[in-house]
Parts: C-alpha cells; sequence; structure tokens
C-alpha cells in the first residue's frame, strides 16, 4: 500500500494541482481506512528518504497535500522543461511584487506592472499564451496565487496574495534577496520588507 | 472611477470629492437624492479605508518602476533608441529566452519537487497485449505443445528454404535460358551476378548461384582471360559422375562493397 501511495502521489504532483486526501482514500488506500495515518507517514518517510520530497498538508480542513522538494538547493542546472522554467520565472517575478507592495496587491496594480514587462492579459504572449489564463487559473489552482474579491467594488475588481503553496515553496527571505539581486542592492535597502523577511524566516 | 487616482496617498481628490458632495447635500430635498448620497459616503469610507491600509503596509517604498527596467535588464532587453512615447515604459525586444534565464534564476529559490516522469514513457494501451500473447504462448508450450512449437519452427524454416529454392531454380532458369540462345558463349560469372545497383542484391545473387554450384546445376570454369565464368551443366548422367569426379576447387574471393563498385 505504502509504495502504492508513493506512486499515486509522484504522479499526481505531475500537474502540481493539491493532492486530496479523499482521492488518496478512494483510489490506493481503499480498504485499509484505519491504517490511513500510519500509510501516509510512511509514504511521506520513503518520499522523504528516497526522493528527498516532503509530503505538506497545506489545508488541514479539506485536507489537501503538496509536494515540496526538500534537498538543499543546488546551484547546478534544475533539470526541467523550458515552459516549466518560463512559468516560474514569471511566477517569481508576481510573488515578488506582491510581497514588497505589503502581501496583498489589486489585480490593476499587478497588471501595471506586467504590462511594463511586455505581459499583458489581452493580448496572447509569444512566450505564455494566455497570461491571464495562466495567472488567474493555473496558478491559482495549484495554489500558488490566492485571488479574493473586494467588496463593494464595481466592477468587480480583485486582489492578490501568495498562496498557500507559495508559502510553503518560498520563503519572504529568498524573495527579497532575488529582488536584491536583480536591483543591484542589498536586502536592507526595503528596511520595512527585510524585517518581516527575517522575522517570517 | 478614478479610485486609482484618489488611492495614491499625495492627491488630495477624495478630501475633495467629500467636500463637494458636503456642498451638494445641502441643496437635496427628495429622497432619491439622499439615497445617492448615501451611496457616495460608503464609496468613499470604503476607498478611504483603503487608503489607510496603504499607508500602513507601505512598506519601505518600493519602485515597481525600478523594478521593472531592472528585471528587463536581467532578461536580456535590447533596448531601442528611438523614444517611443506610445509605451510607457521600456521600450525594446526581449530576446526569445528572456522569460527561461529569469526561470532558471527562479528555480534556486523554489523549493519545487521535480515533475515526475516515467524514463519509460507514459503508460499505453500496448504493453498488456503482448505479455497476454507471450503468457498464451508459454501456457501452450507447457501444455501439449511440444508438438506446437517444433511444427511452428518448422513452418518457419520450410518458408525460409520454400523462398530460396524458388530463387535458386529462378537464376538456374534464367542461366538455361541464356545458354539456350547462346550455347557456345558462357557468361562471364560476374557479370551474370552482380547488380550494378544493389551490393546486397549481389551478395544474395552470389548465394543463390553458390546453391547451384553444389548441387552440380551448375559450373564455374576459369577461361582464357583467367576469369570465372559460369554455364549450366547437362542434364545427364554424366554430368553427375563429373561433378563427382571433378575436382572440386575452392576458390575464395574476397568481396566488399568497395571492391564491388
Amino acid at each position: 500500500q505504502v509504495s502504492e501511495l508513493v506512486q499515486f502521489l509522484l504522479v499526481k504532483d505531475q500537474k502540481k494541482i493539491p493532492i486530496k486526501r479523499a482521492d488518496m482514500l478512494k483510489n490506493v488506500i481503499g480498504e485499509y481506512r484505519d491504517a490511513y495515518s500510519e500509510i501516509v507517514n510512511k509514504a511521506g518517510m520513503t518520499l522523504q528518504e528516497v526522493f528527498g520530497l516532503q509530503l505538506v498538508e497545506i489545508d488541514t480542513k479539506r485536507h489537501l497535500y503538496i509536494l515540496i522538494n526538500n534537498l538543499p538547493c543546488t546551484e547546478g542546472k534544475y533539470l526541467c522543461r523550458d515552459e516549466e522554467k518560463e512559468k516560474m520565472g514569471l511566477l517569481l517575478v508576481i510573488l515578488s511584487f506582491i510581497f514588497m507592495k505589503g502581501n496583498s496587491v489589486k489585480d490593476s496594480a499587478l497588471w501595471e506592472f506586467l504590462h511594463l514587462l511586455h505581459v499583458d492579459p489581452g493580448k496572447p504572449h509569444q512566450v505564455f499564451g494566455d497570461v491571464r489564463k495562466l495567472v488567474t487559473e493555473e496558478f491559482v489552482r495549484q495554489k500558488y496565487l490566492e485571488i479574493t474579491a473586494i467588496p463593494l467594488t464595481d466592477p468587480p475588481e480583485f486582489k492578490y496574495q501568495w498562496g498557500p503553496r507559495a508559502e510553503k515553496e518560498i520563503s519572504k527571505k529568498d524573495v527579497l534577496n532575488s529582488v536584491a539581486k536583480i536591483q543591484g542592492k542589498d536586502p536592507t535597502f526595503w528596511a520595512s520588507q527585510y524585517r518581516e523577511a527575517e522575522a517570517a524566516h | 472611477e478614478n479610485r486609482e487616482a484618489m488611492l495614491n496617498s499625495r492627491s488630495n481628490r477624495l478630501t475633495e470629492a467629500l467636500e463637494e458632495a458636503n456642498a451638494l447635500f445641502d441643496g437635496v430635498c427628495r429622497a432619491r437624492e439622499a439615497a445617492l448620497d448615501a451611496q457616495f459616503l460608503v464609496l468613499a469610507s470604503n476607498i478611504g479605508k483603503e487608503k489607510a491600509n496603504e499607508l500602513h503596509s507601505e512598506m519601505s517604498a518600493f519602485d515597481s518602476t525600478a523594478f521593472s527596467e531592472d528585471l528587463l535588464t536581467f532578461m536580456g532587453i535590447n533596448r531601442t533608441e528611438e523614444t517611443d512615447d506610445s509605451e510607457d515604459g521600456s521600450g525594446g525586444f526581449l530576446p526569445i529566452d528572456a522569460w527561461k534565464k529569469l526561470g532558471e534564476e527562479a528555480l534556486k529559490y523554489f523549493k519545487r519537487a521535480p515533475v515526475f516522469h516515467y524514463m519509460l514513457g507514459s503508460f499505453k494501451s500496448e504493453p498488456p497485449v503482448p505479455k497476454q500473447r507471450i503468457e498464451r504462448q508459454k501456457k501452450a508450450s507447457r501444455g501439449k505443445a511440444e508438438q506446437a512449437m517444433p511444427a511452428q519452427l518448422k513452418k518457419m524454416e520450410e518458408s525460409h528454404q520454400e523462398a530460396t529454392e524458388k530463387e535458386v531454380e529462378r537464376i538456374l532458369r534464367i542461366l538455361q535460358t541464356h545458354f539456350e540462345n547462346d550455347p557456345n558463349i558462357p557468361i562471364g560469372f560476374f557479370d551474370f551476378t552482380f547488380d550494378p545497383n544493389s551490393f546486397a542484391h549481389t551478395v544474395e545473387n552470389l548465394f543463390h548461384v553458390s546453391f547451384l554450384i553444389r548441387d552440380g546445376l551448375a559450373r564455374i570454369k576459369l577461361d582464357e582471360d583467367e576469369l570465372p565464368v559460369i554455364e549450366p551443366t547437362k542434364a545427364s548422367g554424366g554430368a553427375e559422375e563429373d561433378s563427382r569426379a571433378g575436382a572440386r576447387n575452392q576458390v575464395i574471393i574476397k568481396l566488399d562493397q568497395r571492391e564491388w563498385q
């Protein structure tokens, strides 16, 4: 059962959409329901020891799980497809913008910013295609971003924040460091962001 | 409308709007207008709340325009010289790998589990089928099948032999036909077997001719020029004796593609 669950989790993780406990029970554990937590724990251990991956519950109410990488970051080339790299680049930019602007931004502000990078929601992008879909649907489904409606706005406006996957996969400190690196400044240049990043670390 | 403009911490637009509304209210005498006024107040207070939030989470001022410029530089933008007034932002062309470059940098910070791929490709419906076939064959051989297996093999060999035999016969017929037309002129061995267009075919021809020689249906001799010639043997008892008595000479000719050419 354990190895079946491990395989199940690895395959499910391909799309980076969080895995529901219900799916785990239905597809793999089945009749061994009582031993559920034991099986999950053992699977987690296997994932850690064999693959260096961590099984994390990001939603304790709805029981959603993701896999994150627990191995120390290697400076060398990260093996993945170009398409994945490009999306992560865009994602980092968005997460950085959100954090540096106080952890929450309005959609209009975000798109205004992305426009400066030649990324527009209305136009098909040479690299990303339908950017609006990528940002508002894919990233949200993967729990990298969270979009909530701002009340009493007409036409409705939304605010963007970090999603639970982002919280687990990247730290504010790293984001600040990447911003600092790109801008050629010291992270302490942005005092309050620096304080927040250190506190969260 | 003008929400953004009002939110700008440096603008007094909100204050101005409030003052205007205040002034207008004095002239209100109908309920509908009062309702509108109330609606306006709600909107205004929302904006006010947002403004207050912005002030609080202003953090250290973050210049997003400067950030975007630095990002473009990092991605390797080729800035154009001409001043493009229609673009508010840096004009220029991003190289095709701009985002990939940024992504490689980004991946250093993300603790992202590598996407899992089966090394041998994804599941297809094919694999189970051959397995079944093999299993069936195995079962068959275990069961009655010592007969089944050799029978199969025999069949294969037969078909092979048949094909060869047919070819050999065909070549013999060609040789005989040729000789019928010109009985005194032997055919050059090389002319007969060599296919100028295909080395593989040449080898095949040689292979088939060797059967003819072995079975005594043809003969290779050396002519005056010491070049081998081939001729069919006469179908008579004498011929049989001849082939038995005749010296069986072996000539080894080395032939590779280059020589063939």
